[in-house]
């Protein structure tokens, strides 16, 4: 094997391992299928484990008087059980096994399991870690290219890492009283939705229509639509720079986004369509161009379609929607993402959100491969 | 042959960026298909494209040669009501058309206007979806 070959193979082994090593939480909302107020607990024998995306499911036959009833048991993804140490032999049809969790809100026999047992050892197998982010080693500073601006990805010579684990997973106005919702941006009391963003009335109106729905209606997991906007930066696969300051642009591309990629221009160009034919077709991530100013990298992007949620928790947008992002990696290991939402469309004023994203060093960005209408 | 494939590629890398429906917008927005009969004064089927620029609801009903501007739309969110009037030639002068209904089915991209249309003249129902 050659030194390329050889570097490739343990690059990959590496990435692996360390991938399984990698927590990452569950990637939709839970409670768009799933009551919490129904419990239930189940035991039966395992008949298919289908170990697909986005979630796994575990079939099993459960004995209902006389008769048996097979239930579909949901569990994470893949890439989260292999987070938590599972692999598609964890479990295997034939094996007896109880499980416990919440069923479906339309009375099907579906069940998100939170806990499951095999019953001939009593050993209980799932076992999701809730994620968390790397531990902080030092206050290490903003690495940087030789001409001083602030790199976006590795250090020069440095181990491969993305960004990920955003301080927050849902985009609301920036006030000091943003009404709580969970981490899909799923609002405690749907009577708070007037003060998460400056709607318009119908579009306040289809945002509560949405969270009352418990966003079940999310295109990003009903249709594998792309999580355009400031969406991308919420997901819990994270993202990846590229910088190729050759040609002077930005690959930014998306864990979570069924391998979608989005390009930010630093050339100076304008807002036209950057490939043959698509000059005046709106697109799912819009056109993105960007100049640095002093350690930032502020993006301006226009031109997107109206075909998917640009944020977590079902926030409405128009084809005039216009972002301003400034990005500024504020030392080795932090990331700070600030968004202005300008959308004339839907919202009566411009609004501006932030978080942080932190590094994740020395893994591989886990690639999360969307399959359409799979629950 | 190769030029051939690049050609292919070329259009289907078109095609990808064309196809992008407005689904998740402005619940009005888009093209509409459906019928408004029946009626003596007008054929039974409606093609009626709206659009949403942050203040107003504008639209045609039947784009082509005999089409009409609608005015005066209106959507309430309180209950997803709509309504709007158009100006319709007729062999015998200018019908005032008034068109009211609901959205129903919201979250889905064919969704639907169920009402009623009347004019001076006559009355009937509407219902037409987003294509």
């Amino acid at each position: 094997m050659s030194s390329t070959k050889s570097g490739v193979a343990i690059a990959s082994a590496l990435g692996t391992v360390l991938l399984l090593g990698t927590v990452i939480s569950a990637h939709h909302p839970i409670s768009a299928k799933f009551d919490d107020k129904k419990p239930q607990t189940l035991s039966g024998v395992v008949t298919l484990v289908d170990w697909r995306n986005p979630h796994v499911h575990i079939y099993m036959n459960v004995r209902s008087n006389n008769d048996s009833d097979n239930w579909a048991i949901e569990l994470e993804s893949p890439i989260d059980l292999q987070a938590g140490g599972w692999t598609h032999d964890s479990v295997k049809a034939g094996d007896a096994i109880t499980v416990s969790g919440i069923t479906a809100r339309n009375g099907s026999r579906q069940l998100w399991a939170t806990k499951i047992v095999m019953m001939g050892t009593g050993r209980e197998v799932l076992n999701i870690t809730p994620p968390s982010p790397p531990a902080l080693l030092a206050n290490r500073p903003t690495p940087r290219w030789p001409d001083k601006q602030p790199r976006l990805g590795p250090s020069a010579g440095g181990v491969q890492g993305y960004w990920a684990f955003p301080s927050s997973t849902v985009l609301a106005e920036a006030t000091v009283n943003v009404p709580p919702m969970d981490q899909y941006g799923l609002l405690k009391n749907v009577a708070d939705a007037k003060r998460v963003a400056p709607f318009q009335p119908w579009a306040l109106a289809l945002y509560e229509y949405r969270q009352k729905r418990f966003l079940q209606d999310d295109p990003t997991y009903l249709n594998c639509k792309p999580p355009g906007g400031p969406r991308q930066f919420e997901l819990s696969y994270g993202v990846q720079f590229v910088e190729d300051r050759d040609r002077q642009r930005i690959f930014v591309l998306i864990g979570g986004g069924n391998n979608n990629y989005r390009i930010i221009y630093l050339d100076g160009r304008g807002h036209q369509g950057q490939v043959g034919g698509d000059d005046d077709n709106p697109l799912y991530y819009g056109r993105a161009v960007g100049k640095w100013e002093a350690d930032s990298l502020v993006v301006d992007t226009r031109g997107f379609n109206e075909d998917f949620w640009f944020t977590n928790g079902g926030l409405p947008h128009t084809e005039q929607l216009k972002l301003i992002e400034k990005f500024t990696r504020e030392n080795f290991d932090t990331l700070k993402y600030e968004v202005t939402v300008d959308d004339p469309g839907a919202y009566t004023r411009p609004w501006s959100s932030s978080w942080t994203m932190r590094w994740v060093t020395g893994q591989e960005m886990p690639r999360h491969l969307c399959q359409e209408n799979r629950p | 042959m190769r030029s051939l494939i690049i050609a292919v590629a070329v259009f289907a890398a078109c095609l990808t960026g064309t196809l992008t429906f407005a689904q998740e917008g402005h619940p009005l927005k888009g093209s509409w298909l459906g019928t408004w009969g029946p009626a003596k004064t007008h054929p039974n089927d409606i093609v009626l494209v709206m659009d949403w620029d942050g203040k107003t609801i504008s639209g045609m009903i039947n784009p082509g040669t005999d089409d009409a501007p609608i005015k005066n739309a209106t959507l309430n969110p309180d209950g997803w009501v709509v309504h709007f009037e158009a100006d319709i030639k007729d062999k015998s002068g200018v019908l005032n058309y008034a068109f009211d209904g609901k959205i129903e089915n919201l979250s889905f991209q064919n969704r639907t206007i169920v009402g009623t249309w009347k004019n001076q003249r006559e009355s009937g129902q509407l219902k037409i979806s987003r294509q």
